[in-house]
């Protein structure tokens, strides 16, 4: 069979599927037997797609003449896929044993993964004790870390969901993520901070990244007229460099020794695995971050080596195809029952439409398919309040990813533990509604029309059994496997990010006019802002002479 | 009078030599088959004169040892436990009540605010069975002293029927005292942890003021002087330094503020002692700014390390917050102290980082520091030329005030103090 036979026979088979609602389909009740998938501790409920077992059985024959096995392999392997950058992805291997072997230009890759490792131990081993000291003596008692995208989102995420994890520490630690270009968080935390005992961690994959370089400007401005002291003895003991260029964080003062490596296939959107992970290892110590990478390898393994029929990331990725490219769905919902998660739809957002909001094929065709489809979230019982009113009667269809661990708060008070129920039982109860609209209720019939719920949007539950270091490691290593085989199936390339490049130039040269007072040769729209713009300064200034005057 | 005593604790001894030399019989209870009358805590033994003392007693038949069993036939019992015995105690008195119909158990033992009470609810015959509390305000180094010559006497007790016997077993120790007082247990047991913590919050108050006159180049020397004048001030436990240290009077004002914190989420004495964990870190912040935050390989020597002077343990002691910290930062320490070497070969053990000296001119070998933590008599007066002679660098920092600034910078030394 051909690729074009196979995507031909599914949208023949989604001209049936298309007129069944999903309360028709529920009506099997053996149906969830077929369509749940279980592996460690996280399961996948599919029953609530509007699918068949039939469905899966031609979208896993999509797979394989994608020839998606020989694509993994290839990922895992260390080849070339990412093409127009020509390198490989092999996060994989920052989460592998020891005792793996991938060669990539002549050395184990491995071999520089626990090296780096190594030195984040280091680190994290002396600033646990209270031994990494500032420049007044004080140990370190807050760490900032300063990145952007990649370099915040999934550190940010991961220290939220693994707070109950906190390693033993001689001191309290703080932990604070400022990311945003234009200082407004910097300077809201610099004023409640003491410079003695604070620690940047300046994480940056090209340490070029201007948001992360002005942010860390201005902390050593801060902690230069709080010190008096010179700066090489402040970056010494204040700043950390995270990055896969070393010269660029040599330049910018950071010093060698204060500096953690990660290698230049490790893309910044996967890299909450790398050094990057640094305030992670920080959060919760080394054996937590060590459990975390080896939930993710439990799913890296799982993704590489079971059969279509019961891979969760394959199965999941190609329920969505169906629902984007059959079902004509384009907007997809991420709701975790679950507060610790409250950062998984911003990593999210990135891990997905950076990745997969492509319309060129790997061999720079422009696809001829939908691609990666609009995907936004919100802790799950919070989001009831606000767009859950469109999910259920909107017009938009809208695919929405449930989470929820089953246990939370097994040492906690009665109450918490009821508010955990509650919780439980509301994600239930919206899937449920969701799927099977007011047919869940009795004479729905009766109510006016405003009142109806048409029901049929399709969701996924995922079910874990409870949220701890490894199972999240799995969760996150199961939507990046799930972006990939996306990304084999569309044959476009998830490891590059074009569409971010240009808008940085055009900062650059606007920068110019903004500082010098010009208008600048831009379309009319923006010269007409910029005059705006340079008026209401004008203005400002006016009025600060005349104060001082 | 014959009295038992429970307890392993300074004030356990101190109060057993002192009442047998009045002329009681002492019973100690100790282990079974263990009649040697030595304390287990070698730290108790280095009290001054506590083990002649003991020794003369036990010589003089005053005091004894015997076991559990004999130590229950008593009517009158003095209890000075650790802390963390309570549950010990209240298995002793439970025992008790079984055999005596009469009984007066003297409480000295810190268990806490409320401890007098619950053990009190052990009682079968409130009749002829009491419980007092008298507080422990023994001083390591002083205990001998203050328990023979108090100035004031706190005795907590629920009824008056036992204040006779009270006041005939104190009435010995009276002769300069000023006040004897009688309040509930519990209120004596409040006033034996306002006391430290009053203590605690003049100290903490003082090493704050002596940083800050530090930053504004103040003698703190003279501002103590002038605030001592005030007779609403006092002169005592205004003296800044390195932080305090030792087991009991940590452990009580740990007890105070977590009791504080939790009754009305005051976090005052939780800040005074996490300021004064900070403030033992003192001499390191000195030594470290003086180098530029770079002590790699030099040679620090370190004087003292006991908790206080005259004893041998460095129970939260300045000390090891200050050895770990130069540990940490790759330096080589020299270190001495009179009594606490083992003590501290114990906690830190064989180290390559570490050498420890028998006299405190070798630990000054070829150093770029010299750090005092305890003030001990014999480093009051050093031979400061030997000292400049055999230290790499004349950098001295002093963390008890015990130096006299000027004097030193003459002799060519960089000194720093605790603000001045």
């Amino acid at each position: 069979m051909t690729i074009e036979n196979a995507w031909q026979r599914l949208s023949e088979h989604a001209e049936e599927m298309k007129s069944l609602h999903l309360k028709e389909l529920l009506k099997d009740e053996a149906r969830i037997h077929s369509l749940k998938h279980r592996h460690d501790h996280l399961l996948l409920d599919f029953s609530k797609q509007r699918i068949l077992p039939e469905t899966f059985k031609q979208l896993t024959e999509l797979a394989e003449v994608s020839e998606l096995t020989r694509q993994i392999e290839r990922l895992f392997e260390g080849d070339i896929v990412n093409q127009s950058e020509q390198r490989p992805a092999l996060h994989t291997a920052l989460r592998a044993p020891k005792s793996t072997q991938i060669e990539y230009q002549g050395r184990n890759v491995i071999d520089e993964v626990y090296e780096s490792l190594e030195r984040m131990k280091e680190i994290v081993t002396q600033i646990h004790a209270g031994q990494w000291r500032g420049f007044s003596g004080e140990p370190i008692t807050t760490i900032v870390n300063i990145g952007v995208g990649g370099s915040d989102l999934g550190p940010m995420m991961a220290c939220k969901a693994l707070a109950e994890f906190k390693a033993t520490t001689e001191q309290k630690l703080e932990f604070i993520f400022v990311s945003s270009m234009d200082g407004s968080q910097l300077a809201e935390v610099l004023d409640h901070l003491n410079p003695a005992n604070t620690l940047f961690i300046l994480a940056s994959k090209s340490f070029t990244t201007i948001d992360t370089l002005a942010n860390g400007a201005t902390a050593r401005e801060w902690l230069c007229n709080a010190s008096g002291l010179d700066d090489a003895l402040l970056m010494k003991r204040h700043f950390i460099g995270v990055t896969a260029v070393p010269d660029k964080a040599n330049e910018w003062g950071i010093p060698c020794e204060n500096q953690l490596h990660f290698a230049q296939w490790v893309g910044g959107r996967y890299s909450l695995w790398s050094a990057i992970g640094l305030p992670i290892a920080l959060k919760i110590g080394m054996e937590g971050f060590r459990q975390l990478l080896d939930g993710a390898h439990s799913m890296d393994k799982h993704f590489r080596n079971t059969p279509f029929e019961r891979n969760l990331p394959v199965l999941l990725a190609l329920t969505e195809i169906w629902n984007i490219n059959f079902l004509d769905i384009h907007a997809h919902a991420i709701l975790p029952y679950d507060g610790r998660l409250a950062h998984l739809p911003a990593y999210l957002e990135q891990l997905e439409m950076e990745s997969n909001g492509k319309s060129v094929t790997q061999s720079g065709e422009p696809v001829t398919r939908r691609t990666c489809p609009v995907l936004w979230g919100e802790v799950g019982p919070n989001a009831q309040h606000a767009f859950y009113q469109l999910l259920h009667q909107g017009t938009e269809r809208v695919m929405c990813d449930f989470i929820l661990p089953a246990r939370r708060y097994d040492e906690h008070s009665d109450e918490l533990k009821k508010q955990h129920r509650l919780a439980l039982a509301n994600c239930l109860a919206q899937s449920r509604t969701l799927a099977l609209g007011d047919d869940v209720i009795k004479q729905a019939e009766t109510a006016p029309a405003h009142k109806r719920y048409p029901g049929n949007q399709p969701s996924t539950t995922f079910l874990l059994d409870e949220l701890n270091p490894y199972n999240f490691g799995a969760l996150i290593a199961l939507y990046e496997h799930k972006v990939y085989t996306q990304a084999v199936i569309w044959n476009i390339n998830p490891f590059d990010q074009w569409g971010v490049e240009l808008g940085k130039v055009m900062a650059n040269e606007l920068l110019e006019s903004i500082e010098n007072q010009e208008t600048g040769n831009f379309d009319g729209a923006t010269n007409a802002l910029l005059t705006e713009i340079h008026a209401l300064n004008q203005f400002c200034q006016y009025k600060d002479q005349d104060k001082a005057s | 009078m014959k009295i038992a005593i429970w307890g392993d604790e300074l004030a356990a001894w101190v109060s057993a030599v002192s009442l047998a030399e009045k002329g009681n019989h002492i019973y100690m209870v100790r282990e079974t088959h263990n009649t040697a009358l030595i304390p287990n805590d070698t730290s108790i033994c280095n009290e001054p004169g506590l083990m002649a003392a003991i020794q003369a007693q036990r010589d003089k038949k005053q005091l004894f040892a015997c076991s559990f069993e004999e130590g229950c036939a008593f009517e009158t019992h003095w209890m000075a436990m650790a802390p963390s015995e309570f549950n010990q105690a209240q298995t002793i008195i439970d025992k008790l009540v079984t055999r005596n119909k009469r009984l007066l158990v003297i409480n000295q033992s810190n268990f806490g605010i409320g401890a007098s009470e619950k053990l009190r609810s052990y009682l079968t015959d409130p009749e002829h069975q009491s419980i007092a509390y008298i507080p422990d305000t023994l001083q390591q180094g002083l205990a001998l002293y203050q328990f023979n010559n108090p100035d004031v006497l706190i005795i907590g007790s629920d009824t008056d029927r036992t204040l006779p016997l009270l006041k005939a077993i104190f009435r010995p120790f009276s002769g300069g005292l000023e006040q004897i007082q009688f309040m509930s247990p519990q209120e004596a047991e409040f006033t034996k942890f306002a006391i430290n913590g009053m203590l605690a919050l003049r100290l903490g108050y003082i090493n704050e003021l002596a940083n800050l006159a530090d930053q504004l180049q103040v003698d703190i020397d003279l501002v103590i002087q002038g605030m001592s004048a005030d007779v609403r001030v006092g002169k005592h436990y205004l003296q800044p330094g390195c932080g305090f240290g030792g087991q009991h009077f940590t452990h009580s004002i740990k007890s105070l503020a977590d009791l504080l914190s939790h009754k009305q989420r005051s976090t005052l004495l939780e800040m005074v002692l996490s300021e004064n964990e900070k403030q033992k870190e003192l001499p390191f912040r000195k030594l470290w700014q003086h180098y530029q935050c770079d002590i790699r390989d030099k040679v620090i020597s370190v004087w003292g390390v006991a908790f206080k002077p005259g004893i041998a343990s460095i129970e939260n002691a300045p000390s090891i917050r200050v050895i770990k910290a130069l540990l940490a930062q790759g330096a080589v320490i020299k270190v001495h102290d009179p009594a606490a070497m083992l003590e501290l070969h114990t906690y830190f053990g064989a180290n390559s980082q570490i050498i420890y000296c028998e006299t405190a001119i070798e630990a000054t070998l070829n150093s770029e520091a010299l750090l005092l933590i305890t003030e001990w008599n014999e480093y009051s007066s050093p031979d400061f030329d030997q000292l400049k002679a055999n230290m790499k660098t004349p950098l001295i920092i002093d963390g008890r005030n015990i130096w006299e600034p000027q004097y030193l910078r003459e002799l060519g030394f960089t000194y720093y103090g605790v603000g001045r």
